[in-house]
């Protein structure tokens, strides 16, 4: 299957959910959060693993356009498309804003100073709770005011498979190529007279605004947002994403997020072990299958495919 | 006030120097951030409060032994073959965080009640300059300080502390002069999480231990290490103190709440400013 076939059936993938629009119910539910948090994957897919920019502070990002949005509408009167879209910059401001800051800092530092962020703005939240409710959380009914309930579900699915089909289309770019060349080495790329800064910043950018959209779609779609749902572990999920369903091909995003989002529902009755079992398997996956998932799910489809031809 | 927020400050920063120091010496001599070690400490805190019921000593001797033991094997199994593998900062970033979900998982099937305060004697009480303070929290911070002499004296003066040294200084060559470097990772990862331990029991005695307080002497541990230049103790220590003043300071002034925002706020600034902490770094990141 060469990266073309790859694209189109992920992308067609990516549309099927719209299926459960018809029925409703638990898949559609489950479906509509699962893509919420899809969208936020390949965010992390395309930054890190693509950009290679060591940025950990996805949950922040998401939350700012999430919590902008119904600070905006609601205490602001703005409408709601125009506030959804100034917190998704805001969140884009404060992204850029890290790599600018850091951008003295090397490798790993990078990473800590997002991920300490990442610690500190629930607790932020927390402290802010006069208005962000901290652990009470805000309620929202955003564009359930205007349109049903199913259709803010097929806006999720839409806006998902739009966000990952743009970011291949990117990654087949002559700057989506620079990013690539970055992400491989970056010396080397400044050495052929590229001005690897400007590049990084429309990537932080970038990536800041479409999580800033994805945060400000996930209060629209859950009616709620509150300091436990944007914790630390939020940022370490959304990392696991791509980096369990396997970064090297384009549905791995998606394997990673049934994965990482659909467990924890599926196996509610074990609830206690829950976080063993995950630990477990993401550190088996991280030691023994570096390029995640894909690649043997690709193998199995694969075989089964032969044996059905045959 | 200042004088009542000035020991809070030290007494905090105390007991947060133990699982700095954990930080410090296992980055330091095997260069892995390891953010499971609050956890592994804090399951030392419960596995000593289980036992506290036989006698206090053997208790915590079971705790501290338990996490040195689990630090020991952790390093040996994963973290070692991982790293002659080549794996970066970040991997180990993931890696260790996956580990701590595993540990806060056997902590929460093991333990039914997640939320534990360790009842240790309390001695009795001293005044200072008009300030009433438990000889306890007094005896907490003599702890720390007198930890950190002695790893400094271990590292200084015994055969192991060289090879520590060593280790640290130039793998390769430490490897071609027969130093076990293998072990001496493993004796480092035991004894960092054996001291997040006592930091865990030390803060199960004068506040609470939850599953949450182990990532947060993980975390919190972290940060003050990478203030003071992570890998060397005396930054760590001398950031423990001042971290524990600025959260006194700003629990008086702004509550509680902003305890946490504020630490981590200044922490990033100082990755900002100086990202190598304020002391240096022995190692780079």
């Amino acid at each position: 299957m060469n990266d073309r076939y790859e694209k189109i059936i992920t992308t067609l993938i990516l549309f099927t959910p719209l299926l459960f629009a018809v029925k409703g119910g638990y898949l559609q539910e489950v479906s509509g959060y699962l893509y919420l948090f899809l969208i936020q994957g390949y965010v992390a897919w395309f930054l890190y693993f693509k950009c290679g920019q060591p940025f950990f502070g996805y949950s922040v990002t998401m939350a700012i356009g999430a919590y902008g949005t119904i600070i905006l509408t609601v205490m602001a009167g703005w409408p709601l498309i125009g506030a959804m879209i100034i917190s998704s910059f805001a969140a884009s401001f404060v992204a850029v804003v890290i790599f600018l800051a850091t951008i003295r800092a090397r490798g790993f530092y990078v990473s800590m100073a997002s991920f300490l962020l990442a610690i500190l703005f629930p607790r932020l939240i927390e402290a802010l709770r006069d208005i962000t409710g901290g652990r009470s959380g805000l309620y929202f009914t955003g564009m359930s005011d205007f349109i049903d309930d199913k259709y803010i579900y097929v806006v999720v699915i839409l806006l998902t498979a739009v966000i990952a089909t743009a970011f291949f289309w990117l990654m087949e770019t002559k700057t989506g190529k620079i990013f690539t060349l970055i992400s491989e080495n970056d010396r080397l790329t400044q050495a052929v007279g590229i001005n690897t800064r400007n590049y990084k910043l429309l990537a932080y950018a970038l990536a800041g605004f479409i999580s800033g959209i994805g945060g400000a779609m996930y209060v629209n779609y859950t009616g709620f947002v509150s300091s436990v749902d944007i914790e630390v572990f939020t940022t370490v999920y959304i990392f696991f994403i791509p980096l369990i369903g396997g970064s090297r091909l384009f549905y791995g995003p998606i394997l990673g997020a049934l994965f990482v989002i659909l467990i924890p529902e599926l196996l509610v009755s074990i609830e206690r072990y829950l976080r063993i079992l995950y630990g477990l398997i993401f550190i088996i996956v991280i030691v023994f299958l570096p390029e995640g998932l894909a690649p043997y799910f690709r193998k199995f489809i694969r075989k089964i495919f032969v044996k059905l031809t045959s | 006030m200042l004088l009542n927020g000035t020991i809070t400050g030290l007494i905090m920063g105390g007991i947060l120097s133990l699982p700095v120091l954990g930080v410090a010496v296992i980055y330091g001599i095997t260069g892995i951030p390891n953010f499971a070690i609050g956890i592994i400490g804090v399951f030392g805190g419960f596995l000593t409060w289980y036992f506290l019921s036989f006698n206090i000593g053997f208790a915590i001797l079971i705790g501290v032994v338990a996490c040195f033991a689990i630090g020991y094997i952790i390093q040996t199994v994963l973290l070692t073959p991982i790293s002659e593998r080549g794996g970066d900062s970040t991997l180990f970033f993931i890696i260790t965080i996956s580990l701590g979900f595993v540990f806060e998982g056997i902590i929460r099937s093991i333990f039914p009640r997640p939320n534990i305060s360790l009842e240790l004697p309390r001695i009795g009480t001293i005044t200072i300059a008009g300030v009433t303070v438990e000889y306890f929290k007094v005896f907490a911070l003599v702890f720390a300080l007198g930890t950190l002499v002695a790893i400094r004296l271990l590292e200084e003066h015994t055969e192991i502390g060289k090879s520590w040294q060593a280790t640290s200084q130039n793998l390769k060559l430490a490897k071609l002069v027969g130093i076990k470097t293998g072990r001496v990772f493993s004796i480092a990862s035991g004894l960092g999480c054996a001291l997040a331990c006592v930091g865990a029991i030390f803060w199960g005695a004068l506040y609470n231990l939850t599953l949450l307080s182990g990532w947060d002497l993980g975390f919190t541990g972290f940060i003050i290490a990478v203030v003071g230049g992570i890998g060397n103790i005396w930054g760590g220590i001398i950031s423990a103190m001042i971290m524990g003043m600025v959260m006194s300071f700003s629990g008086y002034l702004l509550g509680g709440m902003w305890q946490s925002v504020i630490l981590y706020f200044i922490v990033i600034l100082v990755l900002i400013i100086a990202p190598k902490g304020i002391l240096g770094s022995e190692r780079s990141l």
